[in-house]
């Protein structure tokens, strides 16, 4: 006679709730907020420092930074591709169509000038530095955790809800999509080949999916009510951040520092 | 004092054309488990949103008669207390996972974090949940990749962790196979005998019949019966109402019309288990006993 398997309780992963959350890593355990001080310190710091040594180095830090958090696989192929199509589309535009005085290659009516290509070069880097401090942010810290940094800041659970459902809301819709044209697909329309068949079949769908995806909102509101989550008692957290040491107060007030000197630089000095 | 009370409760959606609920009146005693049958669309989990003051507080319609809950006014009840007062498990698990968990321990612990309650006390109470349910193999998975019983099962658990008085649970195991299905009740046999008030609404009669104190029988808007379980599953409104008898009862009832009746009516298995082995021992022949 066959005897059920009963499955072991992992204890190992209960009791990890019973200390700060930790990703193995200090610079993914920094607090959320601290990180994002960080990322905007360098945003202003890229955009106030002298281009184009200033914000390369800036996107430089973040290659370093991602890499020191363990990162790098996730953040660089995306970073990379940043770069490969905005940055080289806002560079090239800068450079092909800002007049200059010297002309290095005429092309019909367009003139590109050594002073078109330099302010491409800032103005490409600049921008992507500024991107970069976004991507890097959202692939260092988990969206929860920002979350609860946030509540236990003040902001409404409702308010942090509203924006992890919506990307969650994101996922579900590309997932009921790709079940309503799987089902289309077993009716026998088509719903490969070319570009026009796939729009052929895709748009008929939108309708359906949204209605769904509507209707199955009102009943996730209701659900969540049954959870109490429009209880007006104070909320408690399962998972708890790290707390901030005074090493990490030290490196946000440092870095600030540096993006509040590189504004000062940039009244007075290099510009 | 009842827990709640309906007297002459009709309810029409906003934009229906005929009433969802016409002239109800019921009373909800404490401590029971009260199964509500009927066919689709009979009226059961208006029923149940009625009783939980999701109507009219969150679907909006025309509500007539009196609504009391714990001898309150429904209309004066915050809709947030009610949602501490009394948990809901929804009929349809596809839209009961909050969305924002990574794993299925935190989706059960979301009740308890609304709720406020101390972290070492939130991480007991979902174990114990997590064991009672066998949800061992899945408290580290995300919940949103989840199969719909698996998603029912987590939100069964999700409720019964916030340990409310009295529960409203609508068909808990539509998604699930019979052992799931099984385990499901025993959580609610668990939970009767712990003093909590149920309100379940089932299609499974077999399990009705062995877990429900008292049954709700609805038809087209309507309780057309409500009683002792052992009452209702034996009386014609039953079937008159389109739900069928459990099998004990079918087999008794066959029986009687062979002109072989059991000395009385089963509802459960151990019943008719009991009454036929009864018989084969009366009887002189075993093989002729039925």
């Amino acid at each position: 006679m066959s005897t059920p398997i009963i499955d072991e309780l992992d204890q190992e992963f209960i009791d990890s709730f019973r200390s700060p959350a930790s990703a193995g890593n200090r610079i993914r355990d920094l607090n959320p907020i601290s990180f994002a001080v960080i990322m905007v310190a360098c945003a202003v710091a890229a955009v106030t420092l002298p281009g184009p040594w200033g914000p390369a180095a800036i996107c430089l830090i973040y290659v370093a930074v991602s890499i020191a958090a363990g990162v790098s696989k996730a953040f660089l192929p995306a970073y990379g591709k940043l770069f490969a199509v905005v940055g080289l589309i806002l560079f090239v535009l800068r450079a092909a169509f800002l007049p200059g005085e010297h002309v290095l290659l005429r092309l019909g009516p367009i003139a590109i000038s050594a002073e078109g290509i330099a302010q491409g070069l800032d103005f490409a880097l600049v921008v992507m530095a500024l991107c970069g401090a976004m991507t890097l942010f959202f692939t260092v810290t988990p969206m929860k955790n920002l979350m609860l940094a946030l509540e236990l800041r003040g902001v409404t659970p409702r308010a942090t809800y509203v924006i992890l459902a919506s990307f969650q809301a994101i996922t579900d819709l590309g997932k009921n999509t790709k079940v309503v044209m799987d089902a289309q697909k077993s009716r026998g329309i088509e719903t490969e080949g070319g570009m026009v068949g796939r729009v052929t079949a895709f748009v008929p769908i939108l309708a359906p999916v949204f209605l769904a995806a509507m209707s199955q909102t009102e009943e996730r509101a209701l659900a969540l009510d049954a959870r109490a989550f429009n209880s007006r008692s104070r909320h408690s957290y399962l998972v708890s951040l790290q707390p901030v040491g005074a090493a990490e107060i030290a490196l946000v007030c440092a870095v600030a520092a540096c993006a509040v000197l590189s504004i000062v630089g940039a009244a007075f000095i290099w510009n | 004092m009842e827990l709640v009370s309906l007297r002459n409760v009709g309810f029409t959606y906003a934009y229906g054309d005929k009433p969802a609920l016409n002239d109800v009146s019921l009373t909800i005693e404490p401590g029971l488990l009260y199964g509500v049958v009927g066919l689709n669309a009979s009226g059961k989990s208006t029923l149940c949103s009625v009783v939980r003051g999701i109507i009219p507080h969150f679907h909006h319609g025309e509500l007539t008669g009196e609504v009391k809950i714990k001898g309150r006014d429904l209309l004066e009840w915050d809709p947030a207390e009610l949602s501490k007062s009394i948990g809901y498990v929804f009929q349809n698990p596809f839209t009961q996972i909050s969305g924002v968990k990574d794993t299925v321990f935190e989706e059960i612990a979301l009740g308890l974090e609304n709720l406020g309650v101390d972290r070492e006390e939130m991480i007991d109470r979902v174990t114990t949940v997590v064991r009672e349910l066998g949800l061992e193999a899945l408290i580290r998975k995300n919940p949103n990749e989840l199969s719909g019983g698996q998603r029912q099962k987590v939100a069964f658990a999700s409720i019964i962790a916030m340990d409310a008085d009295f529960i409203i649970i609508d068909e808990p195991t539509s998604q699930l196979d019979p052992d799931a299905s099984e385990a499901v009740f025993g959580i609610i046999r668990k939970l009767k005998e712990r003093g909590k008030s149920i309100i379940l609404v089932e299609h499974k009669i077999d399990l009705m019949a062995e877990y429900a104190d008292r049954i709700i029988v609805m038809k087209a808007g309507r309780v057309v019966m409500e009683g002792p379980a052992r009452e209702v599953l034996v009386s014609d409104e039953l079937s008159q109402a389109g739900v069928p008898y459990p099998e004990v009862t079918e087999l008794a009832f066959a029986l009687a019309n062979a002109g072989k009746p059991l000395r009385s009516v089963p509802i459960t298995r151990a019943e008719a288990r009991e009454l036929v082995s009864a018989r084969i021992k009366e009887a002189p022949h075993a093989h002729s006993a039925l």
